[in-house]
């Protein structure tokens, strides 16, 4: 018996350790993240969603209201809407729309964590902190399920990758690169659990100035 | 108030009643309207033309403009060649659909799929001729000094989540469609216009040939 508590408590104080834990403590200022936000005033991409040997592609909209909330709206090229989601100027989010084939409670919130990563929505319920390694610098948040871990430059002048991790492995991989004006060309999302990956590429949108 | 309130429905159900494309009235001879329309189509062996697509998203002020070639040919075959600002090809031969961009190529049969069944189904009948013979659709004609504007309203609860009218223009001289609008429930919609129409000139069935 006194075996089985033993066994019991290392299984969950192994269970306990985090995702970072090899990493080494760091010093300094967390709130620089936001220098590295993307700004999606309005950006038009090229989508492409592989889930479970299915492959999907389209266009994703991503704009900023007036009203400072953000939406992001997907089509296929023919114009068959696919989803309209919303995060209001607090970070609440908001499912305008979402096709019966796609409306289900999994699909939108694995959509919605994809989605507040690259956002940067750093909006946490623990608190922050800086951990590093060799080469980087790791801004991890904890959330209610999961923590959000933004991978920069010593520097923190460069964004190198996002992840979501569980209590105990990074569950989520994310790159956004080649910013102009705040907004990055190639954003790619990649599910470790499960075969789910997102790419986006952006579009140009003068089509007729193009000519 | 309770009056004033009855005199409002009433005025409103009426407007509801006659709500007709904006410069248009209802066609005054429907009969030979029809004879027409079918008579050309019937003429029509293939059309080459271009088109531009605009998806109009009302709530957010955006329009999402795309561009390229659209070619048919009797019977149920259709190519739709998209070029800007991304490269997609649809293909729509006798019941299957075959879309390829730049990352992948894949053959949907549209018998196993409702909603492109009916996107092939309204592509091919607008363009064909056969629209007021679809069950699918009740259909109202207007008409102004240069086309006829046909209304079709989905009568299916399928078809109805997906759209709430599609507008068909056609060219009163030549009998050619000029637009077709898909308009969704939120209000946002797609317009599809052709222009440079060339009809009947050759067009090689290897152009809808499905890999």
């Amino acid at each position: 018996m006194r075996c089985l508590l033993l066994s019991s408590c290392l299984l969950l104080l192994f269970s306990c350790k985090t995702a970072y834990k090899e990493l080494q403590p760091a010093n300094g200022d967390i709130a620089a993240l936001e220098k590295l936000r993307p700004n999606f005033t309005s950006a038009l991409y090229k989508a492409e969603i592989n889930v479970t040997g299915h492959y999907l592609s389209g266009l994703l909209l991503i704009k900023k209201l007036p009203d400072n909330s953000t939406r992001f709206l997907f089509s296929n090229e023919l114009g068959l809407k696919f989803f309209d989601l919303e995060f209001n100027k607090d970070d609440q989010f908001k499912a305008h729309y979402v096709i019966k084939q796609m409306n289900k409670g999994p699909v939108i919130k694995t959509l919605k964590k994809d989605l507040e990563l690259i956002m940067l929505n750093t909006k946490t319920t623990g608190v922050p902190y800086l951990r590093k390694d060799a080469n980087s610098l790791y801004h991890i948040f904890p959330k209610v399920k999961g923590t959000y871990c933004y991978i920069t430059d010593m520097e923190q002048k460069k964004l190198e990758a996002m992840e979501i991790a569980s209590p105990r492995k990074p569950i989520v991989h994310a790159i956004m690169k080649n910013y102009t004006n705040g907004i990055p060309d190639t954003i790619g999302i990649t599910h470790k659990n499960f075969n789910f990956t997102i790419g986006l590429k952006k579009l140009e949108r003068k089509i007729d100035a193009a000519e | 108030m309770r009056k004033l309130f009855l005199i409002l429905v009433t005025f409103f159900t009426i407007q509801l009643a006659n709500a007709q494309p904006s410069g248009y009235q209802a066609v005054k001879d429907l009969p030979k309207f029809k004879e027409q329309f079918s008579t050309v189509a019937k003429k029509t062996e293939t059309i080459k033309s271009d088109f531009t697509q605009e998806k109009n998203l009302s709530m957010l002020s955006e329009k999402i403009t795309s561009k390229g070639k659209f070619w048919f040919k009797k019977n149920n075959l259709l190519r739709m060649e998209y070029n800007k600002p991304f490269e997609y090809l649809v293909v729509l031969n006798n019941g299957n659909m075959y879309v390829k961009d730049k990352q992948k190529e894949s053959k949907i049969s549209t018998k196993s799929n409702k909603l492109f069944q009916q996107v092939n189904k309204i592509t091919i009948d607008c363009v064909q001729g056969t629209i007021f013979d679809n069950k699918d659709f009740v259909t109202k004609v207007y008409e102004n000094k240069s086309s006829y504007a046909i209304e079709l309203s989905p009568t299916g609860k399928g078809l109805k989540e997906l759209f709430s009218s599609i507008n068909v223009v056609v060219d009163k001289a030549a009998y050619a469609v000029n637009s077709i609008e898909m308009v969704e429930p939120s209000g946002d919609n797609t317009l599809i216009s052709f222009t440079n129409k060339e009809i009947n000139t050759p067009i090689p069935d290897a152009l809808f040939t499905i890999k």
